[in-house]
């Protein structure tokens, strides 16, 4: 640990959960015993970067297959069995563990905590997790994977229409991951609300801090949302019972309000942690503080609970009224302004910094501009008619993929980039970085961006092959070359994690020299986290101890 | 400032509620379409169920005082008190079973219609966080014979203790919305 | 940009939208330069330089919040306007009027009905021009989605849940529709063309529809409809003037004078209607018409009857 000048009344003890009884091993079973927070968020981003490869490699097949018209590289139910999977895995099995990953690892070390408030729990969410993951997966050895989609729209997702045992298996491991996933963002709260270290104020917290403990509210609403639909999908499988099943009663329609129910809480779900990275990120390599904290912070708890209250603009095509429609189309475009407020501060943040492209903040700097297209062209859904000539085409699947890969994915990137020094005391390599920037830039934007053509063209989702229509071959034809760019990308990236983890550049305490308090304790931390926590007078820690003549106390507003 | 052992349970019962809250309105909704008759909710026993449900009630209230001695630290009368608790929750239950019986015999199943599919889905899962309330209850009483409650466990009380009254909460909810509303 | 349909409409429902979302494109786009300029001027700007001194610690400023708060909820409620103005143009309550068209989505294939006439096809939808039609629109079993790009709105068929869509067409020609809500494994293959035309060529099209074929007196033609009755191709299909009555696969009578075959899969040929016979799954995988092991001669006998309405 570097030596910070701290007196020893400034000092405080890192609080904390139940103390580590026995130190982590870096053994096989020392991992899978582990109920260290930061063991388990390493083996959550493990899992998730396991699952990626899987999700990656669906995507290739089925980027191949339509790769030209009239294509039979792939039978039509393998091709809907692929996206589905690629689908479910790439949400809950890769976003979702990937942001939790980053959460469970950083919210003890922002806040000067030991360890989270249930650590036991949090090695319970984190198997539940894998198990729900290998039990999905383990449905293509059992009769075939689900094959309805990752929305499973009823009645297709019924016994009549799916009668494998895919979709039972699809709905189990769900069920089993949304509980982990309760049982996680249960255990956020409760660390976040108790174990802030003295003088960590609400208004002090990073921003990172913020945004996953708002998320964490997302998730304990909107799960239990879908696990309701689900069991009831279950029972109706299961037990012949009728709640979907137009044919004898049930709604279609129900099912598509309770999926989306979740569904849209989702997005934000596997978004605001992103964000939340970002905020960190970007400040940093600006040297600068945050533009705007109570304005990003608010509109977070903004997005949160508008996110409950748009849903239904995914189902502007059933056919529902128009006032009803109506009211969707307004809360719709409502939550674009609050996203609107993040992007014009962190773009703000920049204005008078001093900007250091590491690959981390180039990373971060991509998602600002790449995730305004996904923001942007999501707003087209919310104009009721452009989304009746639009939903279900590709212009929806270059849509969701500008704000899961442009946003989720690069904003990870950039987080890995970043805190990778932390994790494993060791930097990742600059050089295959910029490669690893480069090549995830430009196969994102081959890949996604003439798919808004396509379904402007009228491509609808979802279709395993198609007519040899003007324009459709060659434009599909970039997206699949776009597509092994990534996948190029991706390589480079293993390959400079595995390289770096062996030979990086050792990373000290503190590389990036950021503020917050996960910077303030050794490279990797010790099970304890902190030996001292440095004084909390402000958002920024670190800054306030190095510059005490700029600290953020002196400047007026902050905290 | 609440304990993160309580916060914990409220933040469970709330994300609970919230599912409970789904399979709710998935009955009422049915039922707005079709009631279903002497096959639906008329083929339900108000009173039966009615008297059952008063142990569940009633179990809230001996909780309750089970609560308040083992805080004293009154062990006898503390486990006393959760095996009356225990003793109503599972009188409940039996009755549930009893209900469920009768039920199947007369036709009415989860796949017979729509009721059928929105009742047991509903009442069941009730049912099956009673039972998981109990074996809560159980393991506190074991412990407390045991070793006598202590300090950090009071919390453990605290915690089962809020999502037993949470049950009971929901099946004043459901027994006025299912058996209540078939008669009203 | 003729390839765009949805920017390329040929309808005044269509027209209304295309309209909006140029515009809605027009204006994105501009945000989004103004995002990349501003990011791209700072990279460029504000680029570290040797010595630098620390940059001035800025907070926030209260005003700048106001302004990109206030701009977008201002440009937002501009397009909530027109969202609601477009919505009445390009999706008019139908009120109490009768449906004119029957459309029922099937695993995978179109089923209309022109209720006024009796006509029933598949895949096929025949329109005079600058008329406006109602369609009522139903799923025989999973959720589909009627859309024809060029003419306006898709809409959801769902089971147990009629839906009513307007459809118009300005001038003659054939427009491609596909159903564009995942229905099961050949999805893709549940396509449809509207051919608008002339309102007298559209009535003579609906008069032939309407003709009972005659049985047909070559040989081949014979036999194949001999076998039409006597195999299980009755089960599910129609062949007006047959005992065959069934609603399950498309009505064959006129088969022959459709321009696609399998849901668009294939053009409508003797040879792909031999194939189409002999082997379904060659054409459209797990598609419900099975394969029925036919020989080469009773394929031939078959496909000349099916031809033979020509």
């Amino acid at each position: 640990m570097k030596g910070y000048e701290l007196g020893e009344t400034a000092v405080g003890a890192a609080v904390g959960g139940e103390r580590a009884v026995w130190a982590p091993h870096e053994s096989l079973l020392g991992w899978v015993a582990s109920v260290d927070h930061k063991q388990i968020g390493i083996m959550y981003m493990v899992a998730a970067f396991a699952f990626f490869g899987l999700g990656g490699i669906e995507a290739l097949l089925l980027r191949i297959q339509l790769a030209v018209p009239h294509n039979n590289f792939l039978s039509p139910e393998t091709f809907n069995e692929l996206f589905t999977m690629h689908g479910t895995t790439m949400i809950f099995l890769v976003a979702m563990p990937l942001l939790t990953g980053f959460t469970v690892y950083l919210v003890p070390l922002m806040i000067g905590a030991r360890d989270m408030a249930f650590p036991r729990l949090n090695a319970m969410s984190f198997w539940l997790q894998v198990f729900g993951g290998v039990m999905l997966y383990f449905s293509f050895f059992a009769r075939g994977a689900p094959n309805a989609g990752w929305f499973s729209y009823a009645p297709l997702s019924e016994s009549a229409y799916s009668f494998g045992s895919g979709q039972d298996y699809w709905i189990l491991s769900l069920l089993v991951m949304g509980i982990g996933t309760v049982a996680g963002a249960i255990n956020v709260i409760a660390t976040v609300a108790t174990l802030r270290v003295r003088a960590m104020t609400m208004r002090r917290l990073p921003l990172f801090v913020w945004m996953t403990f708002v998320n964490s509210f997302l998730m304990l609403m909107a799960l239990p949302i879908l696990n309701a639909a689900l069991v009831m999908l279950l029972i109706d499988r299961q037990l012949h019972a009728h709640f979907f099943t137009p044919a004898s009663g049930g709604s279609a329609i129900l099912w598509q309000h309770y999926f989306w129910g979740f569904g849209h809480p989702e997005v934000y779900i596997v978004i605001l942690p992103a964000f939340g990275m970002i905020s960190e990120i970007i400040p940093v390599f600006a040297r600068k503080p945050i533009f705007g904290y109570e304005f990003v912070a608010a509109s977070t708890v903004a997005i949160a609970f508008l996110s409950f209250a748009v849903w239904a603009h995914h189902m502007f095509a059933v056919g529902l009224s128009d006032v009803f429609n109506l009211f969707f189309a307004v809360a719709s475009m409502s939550i674009a302004v609050p996203t609107g407020v993040k992007v014009f501060n962190w773009t703000a943040t920049l204005y008078g910094g001093r900007l250091r492209f590491t690959t981390a903040m180039m990373f971060a700097l991509a998602f600002l501009v790449m995730f305004t297209i996904g923001g942007l062209s999501g707003v087209s859904f919310a104009v009721v008619p452009i989304d009746w000539q639009l939903t279900d085409t590709y212009y929806l699947v270059a849509h969701l993929h500008y704000v899961f890969f442009g946003g989720t994915v690069l904003a990870s990137f950039a987080g890995i980039y970043y805190w990778f020094p932390k994790l494993t005391g060791r930097m990742l390599s600059e050089s295959l970085g910029k490669w690893h920037f480069w090549l995830s830039f430009i196969g994102l934007n081959l890949t996604f961006f003439v798919q808004h053509v396509l379904g402007m063209m009228g491509m609808p989702r979802r279709v395993f092959t198609y007519p040899d229509l003007p324009y459709w071959g060659a434009l599909n034809m970039l997206s699949t070359v776009g597509a092994f760019v990534l996948l190029a990308a991706v390589v480079v990236f293993a390959w400079n994690l595995g390289v770096s983890l062996k030979h990086g550049e050792e990373a000290g305490d503190n590389p990036w020299d950021a503020w917050t308090l996960e910077w303030a304790t050794s490279s990797p931390p010790p099970v304890d986290n902190f030996t001292r926590v440095p004084p909390v007078r402000g958002r920024r820690p670190l800054w306030d101890l190095a510059h005490p003549e700029l600290a953020d106390e002196l400047q007026g507003r902050a905290a | 400032m609440l304990s993160k052992s309580k916060l914990a349970m409220v933040l469970f019962i709330v994300s609970e509620a919230n599912f409970f809250a789904l399979l709710l309105m998935a009955y009422a909704y049915y039922h707005a379409l079709d009631p279903g008759g002497a096959n639906g909710a008329g083929a339900l026993d108000v009173v039966t169920t009615g008297l059952y449900s008063v142990c569940l009630f009633s179990s809230s209230a001996t909780l309750w005082a089970a609560d308040r001695r083992l805080r004293r630290q009154e062990y006898r009368g503390g486990i006393r008190w959760l095996l009356a608790t225990i003793a109503l929750g599972a009188i409940f239950l039996y009755g549930q079973g009893r209900e469920y019986a009768r039920l199947l015999r007369s036709g009415v199943t989860v796949s017979r219609n729509l009721f059928g599919t929105t009742f047991f889905t509903l009442t069941g899962f009730h049912g099956l966080h009673v039972f998981l309330g109990l074996c809560a209850l159980a393991t506190l009483a074991g412990l407390a014979l045991r070793s006598g409650i202590r300090e950090r466990q009071t919390q453990a009380v605290e915690a089962v203790g809020l999502y037993w009254h949470f049950v009971d909460a929901v099946w004043v909810v459901i027994f006025g919305v299912v058996y209540l509303g078939s008669v009203l | 940009m003729t390839a765009l349909d949805t920017l390329n409409p040929m309808s005044p429902l269509a027209a209304a939208i295309a309209k909006l979302f140029a515009a809605v494109l027009v204006i994105l786009g501009l945000i989004f330069a103004l995002v990349a300029v501003l990011v791209v001027f700072a990279i460029v700007r504000y680029r570290e330089r040797p010595g630098a001194q620390l940059p001035r610690q800025i907070l926030g400023s209260d005003r700048l919040e106001i302004v990109w708060t206030a701009i977008p909820i201002l440009l937002l409620a501009v397009i909530f306007v027109f969202t609601v103005k477009v919505m009445h143009a390009a999706s008019p309550s139908a009120a109490s009027r009768s449906p004119d068209l029957l459309v029922v989505g099937h695993q995978w294939w179109w089923e209309v009905n022109y209720l006024k006439s009796g006509v029933v096809t598949a895949n096929e939808l025949h329109l005079p021009i600058g008329q406006r039609v109602l369609i009522r629109l139903e799923s025989a079993d999973v959720i589909h989605d009627f859309w024809v790009p060029r003419l306006g709105r898709k809409l959801d068929a769902i089971p147990g849940h009629p839906g009513y869509l307007w459809l118009e067409a300005d001038a003659p020609g054939v427009y491609l529709g596909a159903c564009a809500e995942f229905c099961g494994a050949e999805h893709a293959w549940m396509r449809f063309e509207v051919v608008a035309q002339p309102p007298a060529q559209f009535a003579a099209w609906e008069q032939a529809q309407l003709a009972v074929p005659p049985v047909p007196r070559p040989a081949p033609a014979l036999a194949g409809r001999k076998l039409f009755v006597a195999r299980t191709c009755v089960n599910c299909h129609r062949f007006a003037g047959t005992s065959a009555d069934r609603h399950v696969g498309p009505d064959l009578t006129h088969l022959a004078d459709r321009r696609m075959l399998a849901g668009g899969a294939v053009a409508n040929t003797p040879s792909t209607l031999a194939q189409w016979l002999k082997d379904p799954n060659s054409i459209k995988p797990d598609s419900h018409m099975p394969n029925f092991q036919l020989s080469d001669a009773e394929v031939a006998e078959l496909a000349a009857y099916l031809e033979s309405t020509k």
